[in-house]
């Protein structure tokens, strides 16, 4: 039996390599059409990055290839007779990483990326120093160049802390993934006591899975991780920070705008925004008070009037009302002049009535 | 006592042929698709400014509320998952029940924006889009129905507006910003926010997005895109799942001062439940909440926890304060198929009595 699970393995693994080259390369293709509809004439500049980002999206089911591929040469189909063992060299196999893909994005994307760029500035920068025999980076400065100098050990030392805290967080996940397989031994271990059983990968790997997001979940919620987390993210900053700084002063010499001064620039005209906004309310604000106020004493004055006086004055409004009414009507077949003059008329006439 | 994995040599073979062969038939279907639409609900653009458009919906009859109800969404993500297809839509359905539904779509913020605040967003357009929904309508007050950071900046509103809110509903809103169980939370506590946003400006969309991949990185990196091999070749699921993935990681940058002030504010200080926050000049109180509040949680929720939630019935000053817990996710809660049965209607049934 296991010499026919060997021949198998051996089929399977040569079919599944094939089969990843073939829709690895039919999906480039796809990609390169798609982005560039003159491909077969003039290879596009950016068709290598087109299929790095395609590369990345499709990395998870690769992953779950290999991952697949690796559980069938372990011997976990070779007999259920010591699953622990054959589980032991699938993780082995993996070199402890099972999830590979899923962890190394936590870094890839954003953070290794710029891990990568500015260890190749460093390592570029201690080749220029090779000469030397002593800490460049920790070098008392002085000279036309001073301040460069300085700047330039300043980020070293960033550089530095940024790596050293990267690596920190990375030992974090490599201790989630440990956890996560001890969690699924004994998931496992607790599936066979209650007489339950995997019959398939897919099973396998659904419940690695759980263990592996509880064991993450565990260690992502402890005071470990959120402060080896936040050295890593400031340590990103500040690099970031003396790098502008440096690009700032490079762009000053060749006379170009500065992020800094856009920003400023930006930051100005927001806040004159602000104010002017503010102002057109408070404006808007204190018609409205005025007004307020005047209807309020409006009605203080109708309120002392005596009520006999109120009624007469009702009417009379109502009688003015009317009258101003036949006046606009009247108003509107006259000419144009004698319109304007009748109108301030009627206002002036309901303002009176008002009052 | 079973061995908790029986794994057939030749079953395990078929079923990684299996997986290989849907791979290799599905990805046709995956290099033809074009861009999956949302569900585009008839709607009109009632006011805009800047990025922001403010989006009157439209359902098939003329709706029988009479208080009008302003969507308020989160920044970090479009407000389309309200709206996501046909068959999955929040929206629909409350007009389907007869609600006047306004959505605020906030848009995506350029360098222009990076020195928007939170004043900005909640006392300008915010405001803003409040006037312009009770002008629209002819009501002195609406229905804010606030989700995920859009509940808190609803909440940081109502407190402060009181006047222009008759309703409050918040869906998966945090309200205490420390819970044990808050993932973001943790992480975000040491971070020098100051001079992560000094050197990014506005934040990228796709280092938020990568964040929030980390939460559950194994699930959500790789397992959910073994899931996708599935149903590759269902054209119905395959478009959903696309749709899907169009949501998530199709979102605005964030303007950075507002998420400096949010981050130190909400997450590092936990100043809402302190009553400490203050927008602009305006001092937030939950306690000065005093309308009907509805108060939805997801229990299954990863990015908001429920208790994080939960809280909310413990500071705002309301005496009609409900609670509704769903059984599902931060995303299932709009669209899974039980959200679609439970949450529309009882939002609707809960205002119906309020109105």
């Amino acid at each position: 039996m296991a010499d026919q699970a060997s021949d198998l393995l051996k089929d399977y693994q040569a079919m599944a390599q094939q089969s990843w080259e073939s829709w690895t390369r039919y999906l480039q293709q796809q990609a390169t059409t798609a982005t560039n509809p003159f491909a077969s004439v003039a290879p596009m500049p950016h068709a290598g990055a087109s299929n790095d980002l395609l590369a990345r999206s499709m990395a998870a089911l690769k992953s779950y290839g290999e991952w697949l591929q690796g559980a069938a040469s372990s011997g976990l189909g070779q007999g259920g007779g010591d699953w622990q063992h054959a589980l032991q060299n699938l993780y082995a196999s993996l070199s402890g990483q099972p999830f590979a893909h899923a962890f190394a994005t936590l870094d890839s994307e954003a953070a290794r990326s710029f891990g990568q760029m500015w260890q190749g500035w460093l390592q570029a920068n201690q080749s220029g120093t090779a000469g030397f025999a002593f800490d460049v980076e920790h070098l008392a400065a002085f000279g036309y160049t001073r301040e460069r100098q300085l700047q330039q050990q300043a980020l070293a030392a960033a550089m530095r802390e940024y790596l050293d805290s990267a690596n920190k967080y990375q030992g974090l996940i490599q201790r989630a993934n440990a956890e996560g397989f001890e969690r699924l031994q004994a998931k496992l271990a607790e599936l066979g006591s209650s007489n339950h059983q995997i019959e398939s990968l897919k099973g396998l790997y659904d419940l690695w899975v759980d263990g592996a997001e509880e064991a993450y979940a565990k260690i992502a919620l402890s005071e470990e991780f959120r402060h080896i987390y936040g050295l890593m993210v400031n340590a990103q900053s500040r690099v970031r920070e003396l790098q502008q700084q440096q690009l700032e002063a490079y762009c000053r010499e060749l006379g170009m705008p500065t992020r800094s001064e856009v920003s400023a620039l930006s930051k100005r005209l927001h806040e004159l925004r602000r104010e002017v906004r503010a102002k057109a309310a408070a404006a808007g604000s204190e018609e409205l008070m005025a007004l307020r106020a005047e209807v309020a004493a409006l009605k203080r004055q109708l309120a002392s009037k005596p009520a006999a006086e109120k009624v007469t004055a009702k009417k009379s409004a109502t009688r003015n009302s009317k009258r101003a009414v036949e006046e606009e009507v009247v108003v509107r077949r006259a000419k144009p002049a004698a319109a304007v003059a009748a109108r301030k008329t009627v206002v002036r006439g309901a303002t009176r009535t008002r009052k | 006592m079973f061995p908790p994995l029986r794994l057939d040599p030749a079953a395990l073979l078929g079923e990684i042929s299996a997986f290989q062969r849907k791979l290799a038939a599905g990805l046709g279907n995956l290099a033809h698709q074009l861009e999956p639409e949302y569900a585009n609900t008839p709607r009109e653009a009632v006011y805009r400014e800047d990025k922001l458009t403010l989006w009157h919906m439209k359902g098939q009859g003329a709706p029988t509320a009479k208080t009008p109800t302003l969507i308020v969404y989160a920044l970090v993500n479009t407000v389309w998952m309200t709206d996501l297809q046909e068959d999955r839509s929040l929206v629909r359905n409350l007009l389907e029940q007869g609600e006047d539904v306004y959505l605020l779509d906030w848009g995506y913020p350029d360098g222009a924006d990076r020195w928007l605040t939170l004043d900005d967003y909640i006392n300008g357009y915010l405001d803003r889009c409040v006037d312009a929904v009770r002008r629209y309508a002819g009501v002195d007050a609406v229905n804010l129905l606030g989700i995920c950071q859009g509940g808190t900046f609803s909440l940081c509103y109502a407190a402060t507006h009181a006047e222009k809110v008759k309703n409050l509903i918040t869906m998966v809103t945090p309200v205490d910003f420390q819970t044990p169980d808050n993932m973001l939370s943790s992480w975000s506590r040491e971070l020098d926010v100051d001079r992560f946003v000094d050197t990014m400006g506005n934040i990228p969309a796709e280092l938020l997005n990568w964040v929030y991949l980390t939460l559950k990185p194994v699930r959500l990196n790789q397992q959910k895109y073994v899931g996708l091999v599935d149903i590759l070749d269902n054209p119905k699921e395959l478009v959903n799942f696309l749709r899907m993935e169009r949501w998530i990681f199709d979102s605005p940058d964030q303007a950075g001062e507002a998420f400096r002030e949010f981050i130190k504010d909400f997450y590092q200080q936990n100043k809402l439940i302190k009553g400490e926050v203050v927008i602009g000049d305006k001092p937030v109180d939950l306690g000065m909440i005093t309308q009907p509040v509805l108060n939805i949680f997801a229990e299954q929720d990863h990015l908001v926890p429920p208790d994080a939630s939960r809280a909310l019935g413990r500071y705002v000053g309301t005496t009609d304060y409900t609670q509704l817990a769903f059984k599902g996710g931060h995303i299932g809660i709009y669209v899974s198929g039980r959200a679609q049965r439970e949450v529309p209607p009882a939002i609707h049934q809960w205002l119906s009595t309020r109105n």
